[in-house]
């Protein structure tokens, strides 16, 4: 009976957390497509955040795109070679490294170095009780501090993986010259027959999606710290593990969209 | 650089090459274009697909559209080609399906003579089938039937050695076999063995008193020996008393 009960509280406390979930993001869609939430100090706030999030690391994003990508397309080239599935070189390029690794690798770059720092640093508003200053103010703290994060997630996600992507496929010309022997034109045709526009809107729908729930998880998570440091921790772990269920949950969805 | 200035140069930038991008692969896509539609026919609709591409050397130039069965029980396979792409369906064209071993199936078109008139929209080609699995099949039959004509010669080889191994069973360990028999020679040999015992130890005390014999031998042959020198002794004395007389004639009474 103890086991039973055990796992009817987890699964309770489960299916609340969803909810919980599901219900903050609404409130934050509501506020995104509100025209009065677009004030001058959110604007400010998000420019800031974008700032933060994808043009400060742009340097290190492009130079681990370069190397990552590279290695990728190089191992994944070979074995195609050694396979003799060379014909199939475009579909896997298209199918699987642009649509498919390109969101996923940013939103986990993203998600290490962002995500974890919005929870912390919302946690320790918490603790410090800056929110209840801003309140006491008036000022709306989801219109001033949480949107412009959420907004900053959707379009840092969205632009960064479109740079890993073409940095992809700058490393594809290379790897397809050294280890085809194929000329640009070759690769631009070949890539155009694989690419499918389906895949490609269902992409950029999955990057929106994933820079959506990376920083709106966190940002949950850091609301709800108590007024101890010690919360500060606990919070951001479970933010954190809540995160990377996410992006599975995402993947995995996108997947089964594919399929129909 | 203003923080500002450099979100917006980011965000532009890569917002352009998104647009570029989506606009450029549309257009090459066809999204763009007029299509004009065709008609192929087929007596199955095994392997046939809606969205199933259609190639021309290598190169993707349509798709399928739409799959219909007509009131003949034929198969109308209606496919999409882009403007830019119809210089390559003339009249003498054909359509084939192919479906590979690995890979998804596609219809292929192949043209011998690309000055020929244009297909007109109303004929309606029949589709070719080549199919990979079953050439595939039909490649591999031989040689499947040839392993199976070994696989039962092995059994029936299996079952023989079966039948002799049951053979050996009973001749070898059966009640008249030869084992029963080897035995029963080996505890007669042992039961004699144990009888010989008593004989080998008489022998070898027979042995030991002949050698002991033969120490008393070896003792008497030496006294012979003495006593032989001792008669040689006195027939050489009597030779030179006999050589020294006149007459060597003794007269004996």
């Amino acid at each position: 009976m103890v086991i039973l009960e055990n796992i009817g509280c987890a699964v309770i406390k489960l299916i609340n957390s969803f909810a919980d979930i599901i219900y903050f993001a609404w409130k934050i869609l509501i506020r995104i497509f509100n025209r009065n939430t677009y004030t001058s100090a959110m604007r400010t706030v998000l420019i800031d955040q974008i700032y933060f999030t994808s043009v400060q690391i742009l340097p290190i994003f492009l130079m681990v795109s370069i190397a990552f990508g590279s290695l990728l397309i190089g191992v994944l080239f070979l074995q195609l070679k050694q396979l003799g599935l060379t014909q199939y070189f475009g579909h896997v390029l298209m199918g699987l490294i642009v649509t498919e690794f390109s969101p996923f690798i940013t939103v986990l770059l993203i998600t290490l170095r962002s995500g974890s720092a919005i929870n912390t640093e919302i946690a320790v508003m918490k603790v410090n009780k800056e929110m209840s200053a801003l309140e006491a103010f008036r000022i709306d703290v989801i219109n001033y501090l949480l949107v412009p994060r959420v907004i900053n997630g959707v379009i840092s996600i969205v632009l960064l993986s479109t740079l890993f992507s073409v940095v992809l496929l700058g490393s594809g010309i290379l790897f397809s010259s050294l280890i085809f022997g194929m000329s640009i034109d070759a690769y631009s045709n070949v890539l155009l027959n694989s690419a499918n526009f389906s895949d490609i809107i269902i992409a950029l729908l999955k990057s929106i999606v994933f820079g959506f729930f990376i920083i709106l998880i966190p940002v949950r998570f850091g609301l709800q710290a108590s007024h101890e440091l010690t919360s500060i921790p606990i919070v951001v772990s479970r933010g954190m593990v809540n995160v990377f269920a996410a992006i599975l949950t995402i993947e995995v969805l996108s997947l089964i969209i594919k399929l129909f | 650089m203003k923080r500002e200035v450099k979100v917006g140069l980011f965000i532009v930038c890569t917002a352009i090459i998104i647009c570029v991008a989506l606009l450029y692969l549309a257009n090459e896509k066809g999204f763009f274009a007029r299509n004009y539609t065709f008609t192929l026919s087929s007596q199955s609709g095994d392997g046939f697909t809606e969205g199933m591409p259609v190639e021309f050397s290598g190169f993707t130039i349509g798709k399928v559209q739409k799959l219909e069965l007509n009131d003949k029980g034929l198969v109308l396979i209606k496919i999409k080609i882009p403007q830019k792409h119809l210089k390559w369906i003339k009249i003498d064209s054909t359509f084939t399906l192919y479906r590979p071993l690995i890979g998804a199936a596609r219809i292929i078109v192949t043209t011998d003579n690309l000055k020929s008139a244009a297909l007109p929209e109303d004929k309606i080609p029949e589709v070719q089938i080549v199919n990979d699995i079953n050439d595939s099949i039909e490649k591999v039959q031989p040689l499947l039937d040839k392993v199976t004509q070994i696989a039962e010669n092995l059994e029936r080889v299996s079952s023989k050695i079966d039948v002799m191994a049951g053979k050996a069973d009973v001749h070898v360990f059966g009640s008249e076999g030869t084992m029963p028999q080897v035995n029963k020679i080996l505890k007669d040999v042992n039961g004699k063995l144990e009888r010989l015992n008593p004989t080998v130890d008489n022998v070898n005390k027979i042995s030991t008193e002949a050698s002991e014999g033969l120490k008393d031998i070896g003792i008497l042959r030496s006294n012979v020996d003495d006593t032989l020198n001792a008669v040689e002794d006195v027939a050489k004395g009597v030779d030179s008393i006999i050589s020294r007389k006149k007459e060597p004639e003794i007269k004996l009474p």
